[in-house]
């Protein structure tokens, strides 16, 4: 049914051998749904995951919490019914024939080519497929405020990771602050496990929720009647609740022992042992940008997304780029643009059904149409969110003393400084300052850096983020020098002919 | 700091900074150190500022710890193994077998 297994000629020009039909990056809701959709047609798959489990960040480690024979009740009803909407989807994933799924695995390098550069535990190499879909997913927006490198401090998502993935629940006095929808479904979790925040530190204000109505949509009351639940149900246990915060400090030593919440005419000081933030998700662009993709500045949910079809189909940014050729890189979920589970999963049968239909070079519309209506739906209350839920701490006035840069720990003064010298992008900075140098590759300052440019030269969108480069992770020596399979565009165009004939063919004259 | 769900599974012993820990079998290490009220999973090679994990995701990097001598390991990403060897990672990383002094 397809070329793949086509071998490479040994002296180089030819094509190069292909691992499977289609590489998936992501086993959230949208990578699974993709991988699913591939394999149920015949296609090989392979699908490579960060997590040692199928589910994503939404579903993460549903199989140990609900398929469990010991799953505890508590936790489950915690997590409720949208995270056990993840069971059949992973069901299906792991049924599904034809995909060889990879987990614990990571990716640090990505090209239009169709090239992946991959590492698990100690090992690592290089694979190749026709057609590539990307679907690793979003990530929180960093928030940057006093304090918030202390102990102590983490962001909301990564508390519902320890509650899935661990079975902790935080204990003491635990403070969420900040906005977004997940904030305050993890508030509810939270409740339902028996942990009673001291306070929630909204952003947010009732206002935003008035503003927002101009934007409801019929098909977003789903939506919106679940948040109410979340809210009624904090009240109901009498959570103490501030809305509007201006400003919010963490004061510690060697971790967070109290927090500062400042409203327009009241400052209020709580001890505090886990401090909870969020402001929001932003797909995750690092192997896009690392790949040479294109990105475009999205102000309604106030991030960069990849610049893609309704298909998925990536475009290549303008000028130079590490490989040739047309983009064989399909976009899907959060990665893609921010939408939730739902729209993740639609989507992704979406690119699944496209990309085999390409590969069996046949008509697309008819076979698109249904998964294309139930991702228009589940996007549907995207807009009324955005407004109800504004940025808080990343939008406001960021004092000069504040960490922006975490691994290097630079401080707004220090590139507000620079910026006024003259370098007026990302890049320069990151030369200038090392900012987006350290292990995590600007992932936690490539936003504020922009916001601070931005406010800067009082710019109407931020410049351009870092340029990625790959490898777009850390990757230890001693993977790359045993690297499996080597660069296929490497091998294929070099093939080692400069070395000495082992047979012994080294010419006589010598 | 952080308190079990539910009745915890048959424990697997690790080792961090030589001292012996219980982890839960399937666990990432991140989890395992945040369990036993571990907050300082390494020190920053800028200032020397405590750091604990922030994303346990994979994105933010602060979780940083030496595991079987190899440094920069991403602790909510590691599974714990039997007998595993966890170390505080201070400052930058070492090179194995290669010290800082």
């Amino acid at each position: 049914m397809t070329e793949t297994g086509t071998s490479s000629s040994p002296t180089g020009a030819g094509a190069v051998a292909m691992d499977a039909d289609v590489i998936v990056i992501g086993a959230g809701p949208a990578g699974m749904s993709a991988a699913t959709e591939l394999g149920a047609a015949g296609f090989r798959v392979i699908a490579l995951d960060m997590n040692p489990s199928p589910g994503g960040q939404i579903y993460r480690a549903v199989e140990l919490n609900l398929g469990d024979q010991r799953a505890d009740p508590v936790l489950a009803r915690a997590l409720g019914r949208a995270y056990a909407a993840g069971w059949p989807l992973v069901a299906r994933f792991r049924n599904q024939e034809g995909i060889d799924y990879r987990p614990d695995t990571t990716v640090w390098e990505l090209r239009t080519d169709g090239t992946v550069g991959w590492q698990r535990a100690a090992r690592g190499g290089y694979l190749r497929a026709r057609h590539i879909v990307l679907a690793n997913g979003a990530m929180e927006r960093p928030m940057p405020f006093p304090g918030w490198t202390l102990p102590g401090v983490m962001t909301a998502g990564a508390v519902q990771t320890l509650i899935k993935s661990s079975r902790l629940k935080p204990t003491g006095r635990v403070v969420l602050a900040g906005t977004g929808p997940l904030l305050f479904l993890l508030a509810d979790q939270l409740l339902k496990l028996g942990v009673k925040p001291a306070l929630i530190a909204r952003t947010d204000r009732f206002g935003d929720k008035m503003k927002a109505l101009a934007r409801l949509r019929p098909a977003a009351l789903p939506a919106i009647a679940k948040g109410a639940g979340w809210m009624l149900n904090l009240r109901k246990a009498g959570i103490r609740t501030v809305t509007g915060v201006a400003r919010l400090e963490a004061v510690g030593d060697d971790r967070v022992r109290e927090v500062v919440v400042e409203t327009g005419d009241e400052t209020t000081r709580l001890p505090c042992d886990t401090l909870i933030v969020h402001d929001g998700i932003i797909p995750s662009i690092d192997l896009a940008q690392g790949a040479g993709l294109a990105v475009e500045w999205r102000a309604g949910d106030a991030s960069w997304c990849p610049v893609t079809e309704q298909s998925g189909l990536a475009s290549p940014s303008r000028g130079a780029n590490l490989s040739a050729g047309a983009s064989r890189i399909w976009i899907t979920g959060d990665a893609r643009q921010i939408g939730g589970a739902d729209a993740a999963a639609a989507h992704g049968r979406l690119v699944g059904q496209t990309l085999a239909a390409r590969l069996e070079a046949a008509e697309t519309e008819a076979l698109t149409a249904g998964p294309a209506r139930i991702y228009a739906r589940a996007m549907a209350p995207r807009a009324f969110i955005d407004a109800a839920f504004p940025q808080g701490q990343t939008s406001g006035d960021l004092a000069d003393s504040t960490i922006v840069c975490r691994c290097e720990e630079i401080t707004a003064g220090t590139i507000r400084s620079k910026a006024r010298q003259g370098a007026t992008d990302p890049d320069q900075l990151r030369g200038l300052l090392r900012c987006g140098m350290g292990p995590c590759q600007g992932r936690s300052c490539a936003s504020t850096i922009g916001r601070l440019l931005s406010e800067e030269f009082d710019l109407k969108r931020p410049p351009r983020p870092f340029r990625g480069r790959p490898p777009v992770r850390p990757v230890p020596l001693c993977i790359l020098a045993t690297l499996e399979s080597l660069d296929p565009e490497l091998v294929s165009s070099e093939a080692l002919n400069d070395k000495p004939d082992a047979s012994g063919g080294i010419d006589s004259d010598v | 700091m952080f308190q079990p769900i539910g009745s915890p599974k048959a424990p697997v012993t690790v080792h961090f900074d030589g001292v012996p820990i219980t982890a839960c079998p399937g666990e990432t290490v991140a989890s395992c150190l945040l369990r036993n009220g571990i907050t300082r999973f390494r020190t920053t090679p800028v200032s020397g500022a405590a750091r604990m994990p922030f994303c346990m995701i994979g994105h933010c990097f602060e979780c940083l710890v030496e595991i079987k001598g190899l440094g920069s390991q991403q602790a909510c990403l590691t599974v714990v193994v039997e007998g595993m060897n966890i170390a505080t990672q201070a400052g930058a990383a070492r090179v194995a077998g290669v010290g800082h002094d």
